[in-house]
């Protein structure tokens, strides 16, 4: 079988060196969709390359208006017109090519925008051009969020200019303030000490004054008071003396009775017990007590006294001593006045596309989607010519017919041109790979040989999904129709002519069932988000079990139907 | 059918096949002897492709066998292969390559050698005579050169045995004499030929025996001699002429009869128990005056003898069969 194998892949490379259709199909026609597709649908991606027009009514002629002329001026694929007149704009956008939108700046947007008031473009769009008009707009709105901030950001730093000039002013404020209250405090200090001077001064003669009137007004009332006291004393005196002397004489009276009671009892005899106690006297005072009484008054002596100016307080009058807290409040106001931050205007929220893979690249080139997606449309179209139809061919022309005659294995054979197949189908995707990489310039990743991986197991997927469709379509007209509706369905739902994103939820899961989506997953891994070659295995893993079972119900197929 | 001599290098044994209710083959044997070239005719739809393709192992019989140098087709397809050579009735050949390659496509898939193959390139597009156009795209050539081509890419490895089928099929005069020549010397190098055609005049020049089939059943087989005495026929002669003859005419002439006349208005004919009986006939006609314009002798042949054995023309066709084979 191996022979079979060999032999028929000699044949086929024979076959297609003589078929310069087949040729086309397999490299010319690709890189011409591709280029046509690359440059027509660039837009998508953003990298258009067709100049598109752009009629501008300046009713502001301010600095935003021309800053909007200029950015826009400035785009490659953009032309800027200048119209007067919105009608004429309106006709521009309905009926001339390339011209998706116009823009009117409405008068006074510049100033709007200096006062920080809102402004707004007016858009006069085609909605049947809807996709090239959803572009500008974008654009526009990065350059009006790239106006604004501009705005902004001058408008802050003239904000913090002021500031800066504020504290300055504020800091030599602050430095006179403080020079000037060191001079206040000085003369008030040298006030303050003059006008107590002169309190003291004052209140101390005063003072002295009333002291001596005092000293002399008690001196003189001292000697009247005393004059009388002794006065008065010398009477009570001589009471007191008379009062000693009846003590005196009433306690001889006392022990007289006593004598007499004693006297009394005796001569009652029995009967004395029935006399009854006499009346106790009372006890006299002490016979110092009364010498005390009897002694004479001295009268004190005022000359001891201390003198009656010592008792006067000695004022000593201080000022009281300027608050400091006033000048530190003054102070610090100031010094918060100089800290205090200026304030910022709100900030603008931008956007900054920043890839999800390290490495990887925010913006891509139309050519890295559609060399990949239309080299796989067309490695499966050149599947079916190559084998699908071949070998409807090989039925119809009797060859097939033949070599069954001469014992030659069919699954031979078959292998043999789905092996033939299989190397140009790689050929093919590499040589579109190149090509791509040399006109277009799109990305081959990280590691450009790893693209090889998907391209041999699409490839073989491809080769094996043809040996399908000659099995199931059972006629030579069949083919064509059932393989390239097939085909192209494959190529679609798998991603290869617009990102997997575009289609609904259950399109996306009947797109993981096909070679395609695992194909384009990886290239666009290793194309766009440059992944590393290892992210290569999986996908293509899965694309070559899908190609397995492809080529078992093919062969299974294609035998049953020729044996 | 089957004849004594040497071990047939290809045998058919009883067998029958059908599409769906309509049955095609039934019970055909036969076999073919090294050397040998066996005519398989009949008319269109009468079987003899099937019997090709069953032969060549490409169809399955619904019963009977098929052996190949003794031994049953399916026992080693691969071995047995390489000994059958297919010509079959359409081009079996691929348009864009050149002869060469084709030829050297089949060669080496017929499992000869590459210096092998080179040699029996060389050898057998010399023999068809396409050297000059050896390197000539094969959907530039003459469909007289294609059909050379045909029978080179089918005896460029010698096989034992080979199946051809209407091989001269709409080619020019030339090819056929070709193509002709090359059977022959393909069976003289010792290859056992069997030649499906329609073409009785073929049949009779190239077979050393053929067998006559009709609606699946083989009616007759034997040597091409034997086959046209066995329909019976007789030697008849057409005759255009200008004058006058009486009914009685030939009454002179012993062995001889008119079968068909136009009453004296110019044609007629006559069969003969011999052809050698053609003079006697012509002078008896001058005798009597008659200016004879022109005349054909028509010898008996096979199908004369299919058309009494089957009550059918050989040209005659069953178009359902035709259309499936």
């Amino acid at each position: 079988m191996l022979r079979a194998t060999w032999l028929t892949v000699q044949n086929e490379a024979r076959l297609l060196r003589k078929d310069p259709i087949v040729l086309f199909m397999l490299l010319l026609a690709p890189v011409v969709i591709i280029t046509v597709a690359g440059y027509s649908l660039g837009n998508l991606y953003g990298n258009g390359s067709n100049t598109v027009h752009v009629p501008i009514i300046d009713r502001d002629r301010g600095q935003v208006a021309a800053a909007i002329i200029d950015a826009l001026g400035r785009e490659r694929a953009v032309a800027v017109e200048r119209v007067a007149d919105t009608t004429d704009a309106q006709t521009l956008v309905r009926t001339r090519d390339r011209t998706p939108l116009a823009i009117e700046i409405p008068p006074g947007t510049s100033n709007a925008i200096a006062e920080g008031r809102p402004a707004s473009l007016i858009l006069y769009v085609d909605p049947v051009r809807r996709l090239e008009v959803n572009q500008l707009e974008l654009r526009l709105a990065d350059f009006c969020r790239s106006l604004s901030a501009a705005a902004q950001a001058t408008a802050q730093q003239r904000l913090a200019d002021s500031a800066a000039d504020l504290r300055a002013q504020l800091k030599r404020l602050a430095t006179a303030l403080t020079k000037e209250r060191l001079q206040i405090q000085q003369e008030l200090a040298q006030q303050q000490a003059a006008i107590v001077a002169s309190i003291n001064a004052q209140v101390g003669n005063g003072i002295r004054q009333v002291a001596r009137e005092i000293e002399t007004t008690v001196r003189m009332h001292e000697q009247q008071a005393w004059g009388e006291l002794q006065r008065q004393l010398s009477a009570r005196q001589e009471i007191l003396l008379k009062v000693q002397r009846y003590l005196v004489e009433l306690q001889a009276s006392q022990n007289g009775f006593e004598i007499w009671l004693e006297t009394l009892k005796e001569r009652a005899g029995r009967h004395a017990s029935d006399i009854p106690p006499p009346p106790a006297f009372p006890v006299p005072p002490s016979e110092a007590a009364l010498a005390e009484l009897a002694r004479p008054i001295t009268p004190p002596s005022f000359a001891s006294l201390p003198p009656r100016s010592s008792l006067l307080p000695s004022l000593a009058l201080k000022v009281p001593a300027l608050s400091p807290g006033s000048e530190g409040e003054l102070a610090s106001e100031l010094g918060s006045l100089r800290d205090a931050s200026v304030p910022a205007l709100p900030g603008t929220l931008g956007l900054i596309e920043r890839p999800a893979v390290e490495g990887g690249s925010v913006a891509i080139s139309a050519f890295d989607q559609y060399v990949p997606g239309f080299g796989v449309t067309f490695l499966l179209i050149g599947m079916l010519l190559g084998i699908s139809l071949t070998l409807f061919d090989e039925r119809e022309w009797g060859t097939l017919k033949r070599l069954q005659v001469s014992g030659v294995p069919l699954a031979g054979v078959l292998l043999g041109k789905l092996s033939a197949r299989f190397v140009v189908g790689t050929v093919q995707m590499t040589i579109l790979f190149v090509v791509g990489w040399a006109l277009f310039g799109i990305s081959l990743g990280r590691h450009p040989f790893a693209l090889g991986f998907p391209i041999v197991s699409m490839s073989f997927a491809a080769a094996a999904f043809g040996l399908v469709i000659a099995a199931v379509a059972r006629a030579h007209d069949s083919v064509m129709p059932l393989g390239t509706v097939s085909s192209m369905a494959m190529s679609a739902i798998g991603g290869c002519w617009w990102p997997l994103d575009f289609e609904p939820g259950w399109m996306r899961a009947i797109a993981w069932s096909l070679p395609t989506t695992w194909t384009m997953q990886v290239f666009n891994d290793l194309m766009i988000r440059n992944q590393p070659a290892s992210s290569v295995l999986w996908p293509c893993a899965v694309t070559m079990s899908i190609g397995c079972l492809f080529l078992a119900i093919g062969l299974c197929a294609f035998l049953k139907l020729n044996k | 059918m089957t004849r004594c001599g040497p071990a047939p290098i290809l045998q058919a044994i009883a067998v029958s096949k059908s599409y769906g209710s309509r049955r095609v083959l039934d019970g055909v044997s036969l076999d073919v002897n090294p050397g040998e070239i066996v005519g398989l005719l009949g008319p269109n739809g009468a079987g003899k492709t099937t019997t090709l393709s069953i032969l060549a192992t490409v169809l399955r019989p619904d019963s009977g066998r098929v052996l190949i140098q003794g031994t049953p087709a399916h026992e080693d397809p691969r071995r047995l292969g390489r000994l059958l050579g297919l010509v079959p009735q359409s081009l079996a050949l691929y348009p864009t390559l050149s002869a060469a390659e084709n030829v050297w496509h089949f060669a080496r898939m017929q499992g000869l050698a590459r210096r092998d193959a080179r040699a029996a390139c060389a050898r057998v597009l010399d023999e068809v005579g396409l050297r000059d156009r050896a390197h000539d795209p094969t959907r530039s050539l003459s469909g007289g050169m294609k059909r050379r081509l045909n029978l080179a890419c089918g005896i460029v490895h010698r096989p034992a045995a080979l199946l051809l089928d209407e091989t001269t099929g709409g080619v020019d005069l030339e090819s056929r004499e070709q193509i002709l020549t090359l059977v022959r010397q393909a069976a003289e190098t010792g290859a056992g030929i069997i030649y499906s055609t329609h073409y009785m005049e073929e049949a009779e020049r190239i077979c050393d025996r053929v067998l006559l089939i009709d609606r699946g059943t083989l009616v007759a087989a034997g040597p091409v001699d034997e086959l046209i005495a066995l329909g019976g026929g007789r030697p008849r002669m057409e005759v255009t002429y200008r004058g006058h003859l009486a009914d009685n005419w030939l009454c002179d002439l012993a062995g001889v009869r008119e079968i068909a006349g136009s009453g004296g208005h110019g044609r007629l004919t006559v069969e003969m128990t011999k052809p050698a009986q053609l003079g006697d006939v012509l002078q008896h006609l001058k005798n009597l005056r008659v200016h004879v314009i022109d005349f054909t002798l028509h010898s008996p042949n096979l199908a004369d003898a299919f058309l009494a054995l089957t009550g059918r023309s050989l040209h005659d066709s069953a178009p359902e069969e035709a259309e499936r084979n």
